[in-house]
């Protein structure tokens, strides 16, 4: 399943940012040797802080499985910025109906041996329907991703082959990188679904995976009182209130530390 | 982000009542809107440029109750990447005390705000408004988003190429690639020909004519042409 988090609702899924960050690390730092700055484990650069949206693919128990940024070409973005060597030196397409994906990731360690939906394969396919369908509800026709040689194959083979490339393939570090174009019509989002077998609407609702990173209460917690407190926590609108929402859930539940997951962000 | 402290109303500069609100009210009219806003901020300049085709006496209650400052449809659709459902700011503190009042004046309670991000980190904001039953309001924004997306970022670039400095700044920067495209297209080769030619799918051509329009500020490609032979970017034909 998939989720979006923005400048909109991230004060409800830290827990699930920071651990998107994570996995950055290991994989664009450890697997493939780019140039980034990790900090405390976590890879966040300069556009993390320009509010871009993430698309974020979870597992069944709501674990971080995949990830990818995206950003509007109107304005900053990696491809503008900082990605001169795969460019050329060119400026960069800039269009209201594209937007650009950067950081596309996917968690081979989690999903290495895993069968079904937890494959490398399936969660490939199911976050780059996932950018699409996202994309196209909000007028996007077309994404230019920046993936490695890699991840370009694994395109190719799940019957996602960009329809075209911009500049040339650069040195990035150990591995090298490209910017292909990815077009979201109904063809192409029909197509990845029928190969990887995705079925029905991949979007988990924000209630859902809010309530589910609430730390549960005490089982022996008055059941109105548990309610009342489930719905303090997820219905908060800022990470602060979240914070006191779950303080006091704990402090009426007696557990003063099982609410520590929250925090981490 | 600079604060919504004093906002321009540019329908009331001459260029802005025929340029402008006009723009505007035509988006309406073609799309089956009722109103239309445009919100900016220039960090270069820090002003704060607006217009709309909101009836008078709604623009002077909203300015006299300083909604800017409060406005989730300003505040918060900023932030995001994707066009915001007002939907999805019922949440918001301010939505309520603009919402509400809103309600008195008979307008609509469906709409879209289109944020812009320009590239030297001036916003723009485009909102629509409906006063459709819900699932026709989801209908037609299905229909109209990615002309919605489109005129946003047109509306804006020209605001902002309306001030001399982001002008000279924002300058058309086309790749040689774009200029190659443009420059076929120009010679009367159609996207399909360009495609032979270069040896590129028919939808990198078009991506890359569609990227050189809105960098143009055109919006169609016959005017972009225009444009660029002007700028001294491609040769006639």
């Amino acid at each position: 399943m998939l989720l979006v988090v923005d400048a909109l609702n991230k004060h409800r899924f830290g827990a699930i940012l920071d651990e998107m960050y994570q996995l950055r690390a290991r994989v664009f730092q450890d697997r493939m040797g780019w140039d980034v700055n990790v900090h405390n484990g976590r890879e966040i650069d300069l556009f993390d802080g320009l509010d871009p949206a993430y698309v974020i693919t979870l597992n069944d128990s709501y674990g971080v499985t995949g990830c990818a940024r995206l950003l509007q070409t109107t304005g900053p973005h990696m491809l503008s910025d900082v990605f001169f060597d795969i460019l050329d030196g060119e400026p960069p397409l800039r269009s209201a109906t594209v937007w650009e994906s950067t950081r596309f990731c996917v968690d081979r360690q989690r999903l290495s041996g895993g069968h079904g939906k937890n494959t490398v394969s399936y969660t490939t396919s199911e976050l780059m329907v996932g950018i699409m369908e996202y994309a196209k509800s909000a007028g996007i026709a077309d994404i230019i991703t920046v993936i490695d040689p890699l991840m370009d194959r694994i395109l190719h083979r799940s019957d996602n082959a960009p329809y075209g490339y911009v500049g040339k393939t650069a040195d990035m570090g150990k591995v090298k990188a490209l910017a292909a174009l990815i077009d979201c019509s109904d063809q192409r989002i029909s197509k990845v679904r029928a190969f990887a077998g995705i079925d029905g609407d991949i979007f988990a609702p924000e209630e859902e995976v809010a309530a589910a990173l609430a730390p549960t209460p005490d089982a022996a917690m008055n059941p109105e009182l548990k309610t009342y407190m489930r719905d303090q926590i997820t219905s908060a609108e800022t990470e602060r209130e979240r914070a006191a929402a779950i303080a006091l859930q704990n402090a009426l539940s007696g557990a003063a530390t099982s609410g520590s997951r929250a925090f981490d962000a | 982000m600079t604060p919504y402290t004093s906002l321009i109303d540019l329908a009331k500069t001459p260029k802005g009542q025929t340029d402008f609100v006009q723009q505007l009210s035509a988006v309406c009219d073609t799309l089956g809107l009722d109103y239309a806003s445009y919100a900016s901020t220039n960090p270069i300049s820090g002003k704060v440029h607006a217009f709309t085709t909101y009836p008078d006496a709604w623009k002077e209650h909203y300015m006299g109750e300083r909604f800017h400052l409060v406005d989730p449809t300003l505040k918060a659709a900023s932030r995001s990447i994707a066009p915001v459902d007002w939907q999805r700011l019922r949440q918001d503190p301010g939505f309520q005390s603009v919402f509400h009042r809103a309600r008195d004046f008979s307008l609509p309670q469906s709409g879209l705000t289109v944020p812009v991000r320009g590239p030297f980190g001036d916003t723009g904001l485009l909102s629509v408004t409906s006063d459709l039953t819900t699932p026709d309001w989801i209908k037609l924004k299905g229909q109209v988003i990615q002309q919605v997306q489109t005129l946003a970022v047109n509306l804006h670039d020209t605001v902002m190429h309306s001030e001399r400095l982001s002008y000279l700044l924002g300058r058309a920067t086309l790749s040689a690639r774009e200029v190659e495209i443009l420059q076929w297209i120009a010679a009367g080769k159609s996207q399909q020909d360009v495609a032979d030619i270069l040896s590129i799918s028919v939808r990198t051509v078009e991506v890359h004519i569609r990227s050189s329009r809105e960098k143009l500020c055109a919006l169609t490609t016959a005017q972009a042409v225009g444009r660029a032979v002007s700028l001294g970017l491609i040769t006639p034909g």
